[in-house]
């Protein structure tokens, strides 16, 4: 009862974020505001949009680490498909995680991200900058990302956009945990299923996964996006 | 609606203080967690401070909990648990995953640990 209590809270909260603006596929990972000292990971993402006037694929490779014991830093090659089904180097980003409570101290936990991003071929940019947010209920999370975006360059117009997130997950067991999540952002209000998990194959490595199935509820056209990612910690 | 996202933003923002509890200590040697289980009482926010003794890192984890942190050598690590509901909390030492383990039992009843 009290998951769908919040479920629909978070389904109201959301829709009064709606005044939010971002360009591009807003579905792509909800962030938890936890870093782990000694952490290095490898990451792939992948992101498929199929809409009325085709399909759009995205997939993203990053590395990266913990540089202290609040902060980690990642940097990605981004590549997308475009309608005309070529798939190429987009862009590349670096991203800036930072832990601002220790986890439980305080009512909520929080934490804020930095991203830079440069478009391969063209002179376009966008920074990234908001704050991650994650409470627990029980055996629950709740997670939210409000992110505010700007984009500049010479072959772009230069404007600010907002995004919010959203994923609460059951804590079922480590492998299987279920959740829904909520995107927001210009033309786009997404919810839909996903699932999160991890399997550890030794004290020092272990295999997280996290998939999605978003619908875009504001339009009236066809508008699905499935998200898978892994990360490899060692 | 600005006043619904003033008061949203106000709750996020509420500070532990207002719900703090106990302190308990757990010592980490010979990649052993002493005691091994430890009761506490339920629906209350505590703090574990768990003392390393030993030469290396160790990191804690539980899924139960949901808490993962690094012990460092020679010191004294704070984690911040519950309200947890009555039950059993298995945690263990990622590192040393066959030695080092152990079980917060959370109670109702005054027989809770000190």
């Amino acid at each position: 009862m009290r998951f769908l209590i919040i479920s629909f809270s978070c389904l109201l909260l959301a829709s009064m974020a709606h005044v939010a603006h971002a360009d591009g596929m807003v579905v792509d990972k909800v962030y938890h505001p936890y870093v782990m000292p000694f952490e290095r990971e490898v990451e792939w993402r992948l992101v498929s949009r199929q809409t009325d006037q085709g399909n759009v694929l995205a997939q993203r490779a990053g590395f990266g680490g913990a540089i202290n014991d609040t902060m980690s830093l990642e940097g990605y090659m981004v590549g997308e498909r475009d309608d005309n089904g070529d798939f190429g180097l987009a862009s590349y980003e670096v991203e800036l995680r930072w832990q601002l409570v220790e986890q439980g101290r305080l009512w909520a936990d929080w934490g804020a991200l930095f991203e830079l991003e440069k478009q391969h071929t063209i002179d376009a940019y966008e920074a990234t900058t908001g704050f991650l947010w994650e409470k627990e209920f029980g055996r629950t999370s709740l997670t939210m990302n409000a992110f505010l975006v700007y984009e500049w360059g010479a072959d772009i117009d230069s404007e600010w956009e907002t995004e919010f997130r959203l994923q609460y997950r059951y804590r079922y067991r480590a492998e299987f945990q279920p959740s829904i999540e909520v995107y927001s952002g210009e033309d786009f209000f997404g919810v839909g299923p996903g699932f999160i998990g991890l399997h550890r194959f030794s004290p020092k490595h272990q295999l997280k996964w996290e998939a999605g199935f978003i619908s875009e509820l504001s339009q009236s056209g066809k508008d699905h996006s499935f998200r898978l990612a892994l990360e490899f910690e060692f | 609606m600005n006043k619904w996202i003033f008061a949203f933003t106000m709750m996020l923002c509420l500070p532990s203080w207002l719900a703090y509890g106990k302190e308990y200590t757990l010592i980490l040697k010979d990649h052993l967690f002493y005691p091994a289980e430890i009761k506490v009482p339920a629906n209350k926010k505590l703090r574990l401070l768990i003392d390393n003794q030993d030469n290396t890192p160790e990191e804690f984890d539980s899924f139960d909990l949901n808490r993962e942190k690094v012990l460092y050598p020679g010191r004294t690590s704070v984690i911040y648990i519950g309200p947890l509901s009555p039950g059993r909390y298995d945690f263990f030492g990622e590192f040393s995953p066959n030695t080092a383990r152990g079980t917060v039992i959370a109670t109702e009843d005054k027989n809770a640990d000190n």
